[in-house]
């Protein structure tokens, strides 16, 4: 009884594993969406640049 | 208008409010055949929202083109058709992925989805015109008076004819209202993470459009052709 106990705490334990693991979807959407950010403010960094030397 | 950030650090923080809060706002529970994947109005509906929005510029741009003869108008036109069509088909892919759970296969025959299949061919049928013409001004002018064409054909494939017929799509006969638009549809919760989520995309669209033309105009400067 103790063991069934001990085994079901340990599987509800973390942030992540809350509400059937949205908040791991929500994280990883979140890196995605600022992975292609990062990516496209630099494509436009670069992009003033040469039209600046132009 | 190309360089400013303010607009574009908008988008950004609409889009990361649309993939957190998305996932966490409260649905409503009707009869419950959705489930979770209602919260897919975040994310597919804007795709066709942020369509109609960025071909409707390129249509502006096409416009102004065949009324100036302008080619920086042209260059307009081909990166917001580009971007319209790069969200119309990542709606079509969403929408067939959302279909294979919700109808039972991601091609139902449902008139929306062939309206919006046909309306995405016809849109990649500007790029293959343009792709077949090397004379800059011809290929301007041509492929501007076809996306004119284009774009009124959105509205038989994708708005009239599946309102007109059955449809599984919100908006058919049977069912009530203006998909998408609709009152009913979404829980006055889900609108407050809906409308900023296409105000988010639709400006990414815009961002990654002015990368585009602000590439093609440093292209067409170093060729001479501007």
């Amino acid at each position: 009884m103790l063991q069934l106990l001990q085994t079901q705490a340990i599987k509800q334990e973390g942030f992540m594993v809350q509400n059937g693991k949205i908040f791991l979807v929500m994280t990883i959407v979140c890196i995605i969406l600022i992975g292609i950010f990062l990516y496209i403010a630099r494509i436009d960094k670069r992009l003033t640049q040469l039209e600046k030397n132009n | 208008m190309l360089r400013t950030k303010w607009w574009k650090v908008l988008s950004f923080v609409l889009l990361l409010y649309t993939c957190t809060y998305g996932f966490l706002v409260k649905i409503p529970k009707l009869d419950d055949r959705l489930k979770e994947s209602i919260r897919n109005f975040f994310f597919h509906v804007p795709m066709w929202f942020g369509m109609m929005i960025l071909l409707f510029v390129s249509l502006v741009y096409a416009i102004k083109y065949l009324r100036t003869g302008n080619l920086v108008h042209d260059i307009y036109a081909e990166a917001y058709a580009s971007m319209g069509l790069v969200f119309g088909t990542l709606g079509i892919i969403t929408g067939a992925l959302w279909a294979n759970y919700q109808w039972g296969s991601p091609w139902v025959g449902d008139p929306k989805q062939n309206g919006a299949a046909i309306a995405l061919l016809i849109y990649f049928a500007y790029f293959v015109l343009r792709g077949s013409l090397l004379d800059v001004e011809k290929r301007a002018r041509l492929s501007a008076v076809y996306n004119i064409f284009s774009f009124f054909m959105l509205f038989p494939t994708l708005w009239i004819l599946p309102r007109l017929t059955e449809s599984l799509h919100p908006g058919g006969q049977g069912s009530e209202g203006n998909p998408g638009l609709n009152g009913k549809d979404m829980s006055s919760n889900m609108r407050m993470v809906f409308y900023p989520a296409v105000i988010g995309w639709t400006l990414l669209g815009v961002w990654i459009s002015t990368l585009r033309i602000r590439i093609q105009l440093v292209e067409f400067k170093r060729e001479g052709i501007l």
